[in-house]
């Protein structure tokens, strides 16, 4: 312990053990990497490798490799581009990440993960112990397994461990991760069965013993670890009970595991077990739990508690004796070292927006909202090298776009100075955060990093300057290249024709506080923009009605929070009109017109207008003459979101 | 009341008045209702062990046919045997709640139910069969489609 800050969090950084491993601190990189970077035929990618490399290098001290699934079938299979294990002929590769972990000085756990509910992507069904039919039209119908079928199951399992420790790993784990095979066994919910295999807990946990014998036989000098739910978020609906959660836990104990991963939640649980609206440390409760039953045994917990000062209480605190790290890491893969060298205000947070997991749920390779470098590892392009050429830029506009690019481009060794027109940087993720109801300091700290950034780097920002032609004059040839990332604007000319256009707000301008509404209010727009800023409103005390042409609202929002846009329209009772459009407003409020041709009229003392948005073009079409290289980057170039403005900054920034 | 439905007029004047839900869904396309006590599921066991229920309530059905969505009411044998593509089980409250609702915003209080808990539903087709069929947008209208995986 020589770095400050692992003094600091000396309970984090502390030495610990698993089996007969030692690990250089108590963190544990939890499986977060089903990636669906590799092949349909369960070969590992150099795309993959170069994640993984990455991966090894966090500074954990223990590192778990991403969930193979098992079987040659692919029942277990729940990505499309899932790694596999069920055959000798993937220990090479495995053999490469193995080395890539101990290289970094890290214990390294191979993950098996049969999908059971969840898997068969590629077949028409999946297997389960009872035929319990799916709740999300995204997964396959069910077949219930046979005794036969359950044993080989259990010994394609000790098979996997057995070739995972071959091919160098310390230890393997085994997931029931939100309704894999394993939970389906566990759980009331799916397990329905009349045999040895169902009816009683103890029944219900046979699978799970068989398994943990049948892996430890086969590795008997191997930790095995185990993932299991503390809550399944499922009671209502015959699901476990916490009590039985913690009975199967018992059992696993008993059978001598070396570890158990306590997790959260079921992929059909009605309620968010680690999306943006659950708060740091929610469910530390239930691993402080697992610790005071099972003081023996290793617990490892982390479900969403992003703060390694926060973590390193919790150890202290005997909530849980490894910190399972995931998300944060995609975001930051260089957290553990920053929390080490006491540079935590430098961390890039994640912010729960789940991009990563949306993006597997369509059978995309995951990517991060707020590392734009994820993926893309094995990919020169992406690295950030020493410019050959240093250039001074400009960058205009201090939101997610061009604080991404300032940054990326001045650690390449350029000169950069921001210009932003208002008082301060953020643009309208500030905004966002200042009406956001799920968690707004997870917003305001990406622009604390940017601010944080911005000093440590010495990239100047010249506050209160607007980019006009008249400007661009005045520092005509001091910059090599201009990069536009002056946002997007609500486009109120839309409704130029409109009786009583004049009347409108831009909502922008609510959003960012500068102009108050009446009490009652009317939202054209119920995309992100237009339903964030109707919700906060409402909270606030005002009544608002939200207008929009679309058939439904929410149509930009990531499709894992859409719900969560719906559920707080229903539960704040925002009226919407859908396929609804503005016809006429006056100073009483607004005149709609739906699909049909109807025409109602909306009481409103403010009609404010969040749709359509229009890039900030005009300033290309300005400067085209004035500056050797022009770049655009975020909603300036087309409107969109938070990740195209962070990941196209970045990708301007590694370009210029 | 004769049935957990109650007035199944009231049900189709509310399907009708939101026809355009179903105006893209194949004829032939179903979809189905329990009631959680009707099906004879014991207390303590969930849903699926509706599969053990043979027969013990009724269902009310709701099927595309050339002039739009029409209810019906069928005996419920299982949910193998009720030839539905989605099946929706509800609470006794839940239902009284959506009765109380048909005049109104019924499937709003679907909607709710749902993500209360109140009803569960069961898919027997996969997301690109319910699409072909022309669900989405009647799933939409529910939040289900919302209601992905790991959240
Ligand atoms: C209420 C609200 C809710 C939102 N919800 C979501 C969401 O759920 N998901 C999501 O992905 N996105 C959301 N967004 C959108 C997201 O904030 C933007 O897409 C993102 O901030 C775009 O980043 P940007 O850097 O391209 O542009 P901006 O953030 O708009 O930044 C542009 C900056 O340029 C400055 N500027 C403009 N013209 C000039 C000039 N001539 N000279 C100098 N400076 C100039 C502006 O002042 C601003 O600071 C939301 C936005 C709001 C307001
Ligand atoms: C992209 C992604 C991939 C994941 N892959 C796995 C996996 O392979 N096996 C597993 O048990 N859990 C997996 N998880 C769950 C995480 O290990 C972790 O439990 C969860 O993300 C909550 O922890 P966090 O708040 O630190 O992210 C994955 C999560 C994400 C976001
Ligand atoms: S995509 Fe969002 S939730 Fe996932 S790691 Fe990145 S910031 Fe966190």
């Amino acid at each position: 312990m020589n770095r400050p800050g692992e003094e600091k969090l000396k309970h984090l950084f502390r030495p610990g053990s698993i089996g007969r491993f030692k690990t250089k601190n108590m963190v544990k990189y939890g499986a977060c990497c089903v990636s669906n970077y590799n092949g349909r035929d369960g070969f590992i990618t150099p795309r993959e490798l170069a994640r993984v490399r990455v991966i090894a290098s966090t500074g954990c001290g223990i590192i778990t490799n991403q969930g193979a699934y098992p079987d040659p079938l692919g029942e277990g299979k729940a990505y499309f581009r899932q790694v596999a294990i069920f055959d000798d002929k993937f220990i090479p590769q495995f053999e490469t990440i193995a080395g890539y972990i101990h290289d970094a000085g890290a214990v390294a756990i191979q993950q098996i993960l049969h999908a059971g509910r969840y898997g068969g992507i590629d077949l028409g069904y999946c297997i389960q112990p009872s035929v319990v039919p799916q709740t999300l039209p995204h997964f396959r119908p069910p077949r219930e397994l046979t005794k036969e079928q359950i044993k080989a199951i259990v010994a394609q399992h000790a098979d996997a461990a057995r070739r995972a420790i071959r091919a160098g790993f310390d230890g393997t784990e085994v997931t029931s991760f939100m309704g894999y095979l394993l939970a389906n066994f566990n759980s009331r919910f799916t397990n329905q069965r009349s045999d040895e295999y169902g009816g009683s807990v103890e029944n219900r946990g046979r699978f799970m013993r068989e398994l943990i014998d049948a892996v430890k036989q086969a590795t008997p000098d191997s930790p095995m670890l185990i993932r299991l739910n503390a809550a399944e978020l499922m009671d209502r609906w015959g699901g476990n009970s916490e009590d039985e959660c913690f009975e199967l836990m018992q059992q696993a104990v008993d059978c001598g595991v070396d570890m158990i991963s306590v997790t959260v939640g079921w992929q059909e649980a009605p309620e968010s077990s680690f999306g943006r609206d659950v708060s740091p440390g929610h469910w530390n409760h239930l691993s402080a739990k697992a610790k005071r039953l099972f003081p023996k045994t290793a617990i490892a917990f982390g479900n969403r508690l992003p703060d390694p000062v926060m973590a390193d209480q919790c150890i202290r605190d005997g909530v849980f004796d490894y910190w399972e790290v995931c998300r944060p890491l995609l975001a930051d893969p260089e957290l553990i070292h920053k929390a080490a060298e006491d540079r935590l205000n430098e961390v890039r947070p994640c912010i729960g927006s789940l991009n990563c997991l949306s993006r597997l749920f369509r059978d995309l390779p995951y990517t991060c909202t707020m590392n734009p470098v994820l993926g893309h590892e094995v990919e020169p392009e992406y690295a950030i090298t020493p410019a050959v050429e240093k250039k001074r830029i400009m960058v205009i506009g201090a939101g997610p776009a061009g604080m991404e690019a300032a940054i990326t481009a001045r650690k390449r060794g350029h000169e950069v100075t921001v210009f932003e027109k208002s008082a301060h940087i953020g643009g309208n993720l500030a905004a966002y955060a200042a009406n956001d109801l799920a968690r707004p300091e997870d917003l305001r700290s990406v622009i604390d990093y940017y601010r944080v950034m911005a000093d440590k780097l010495g990239i100047e920002v010249r506050l209160n300057t607007e980019a006009n032609a008249k400007f661009m004059r005045s520092v005509l040839h001091q910059y090599d290249v201009c990069l536009v990332a002056a946002g997007a604007r609500t486009d109120l000319g839309a409704f130029r024709y409109l009786e009583g256009a004049e009347l409108l707000v831009d909502a922008l301008e609510v959003a960012h506080g500068r102009i108050k509404p009446g009490h009652r209010v009317v939202m054209v727009g119920g995309g992100m923009i237009g339903l964030t800023i109707a919700e906060s409103l409402t909270k606030a005390g005002h009544e608002v009605v939200v207008v929009e042409e679309e058939k439904r609202v929410a149509g930009d929002v990531m499709p894992t929070f859409k719900w969560r846009h719906t559920a707080w329209v229903d539960e704040l009772g925002i009226r919407t009109l859908t396929s609804s459009r503005l016809v006429k407003v006056t100073s009483e409020g607004a005149t709609v017109k739906n699909a049909k041709g109807e025409e109602s009229f909306v009481a409103a003392d403010t009609v404010l207008v969040s749709s359509p948005r229009k890039a900030n073009h005009d300033l290309f079409h300005e400067f085209q003459w004035m500056v050797d290289e022009l770049h655009g980057a975020g909603d300036a170039v087309i409107a969109r979101g938070l990740d195209a403005a962070i990941h196209e900054g970045y990708r301007m920034g590694v370009r210029i | 009341m004769a049935n957990a439905f109650g007035d199944l007029s009231a049900w189709q004047a509310m399907l009708d008045r939101h026809a355009e839900l179903f105006s893209e869904m194949s004829a032939g396309s179903r979809v189905g209702f329990v009631s959680r006590s009707e099906s004879g599921v014991t207390p303590g066991k969930h849903v699926a062990g509706l599969m053990a229920a043979k027969g013990a309530g009724d269902m009310m059905a709701w099927e595309r046919r050339e002039t739009g969505m029409q209810t019906s009411l069928e005996d419920y044998a299982g949910f193998q045997d009720a030839r539905v593509d989605l099946l929706f089980v509800a609470e006794d409250e839940a239902l009284a709640a959506m009765r109380e609702a048909l005049s109104g915003e019924a499937l709003g209080m679907i909607k709710r139910l749902i993500r209360k808990g109140g009803i569960m539903f069961y898919v027997m087709k996969n997301k690109y069969q319910l699409q072909d069929a022309g669900y989405e947008e009647f799933l939409e209208s529910l939040g289900l489609s919302f209601l992905g995986a790991c959240r």
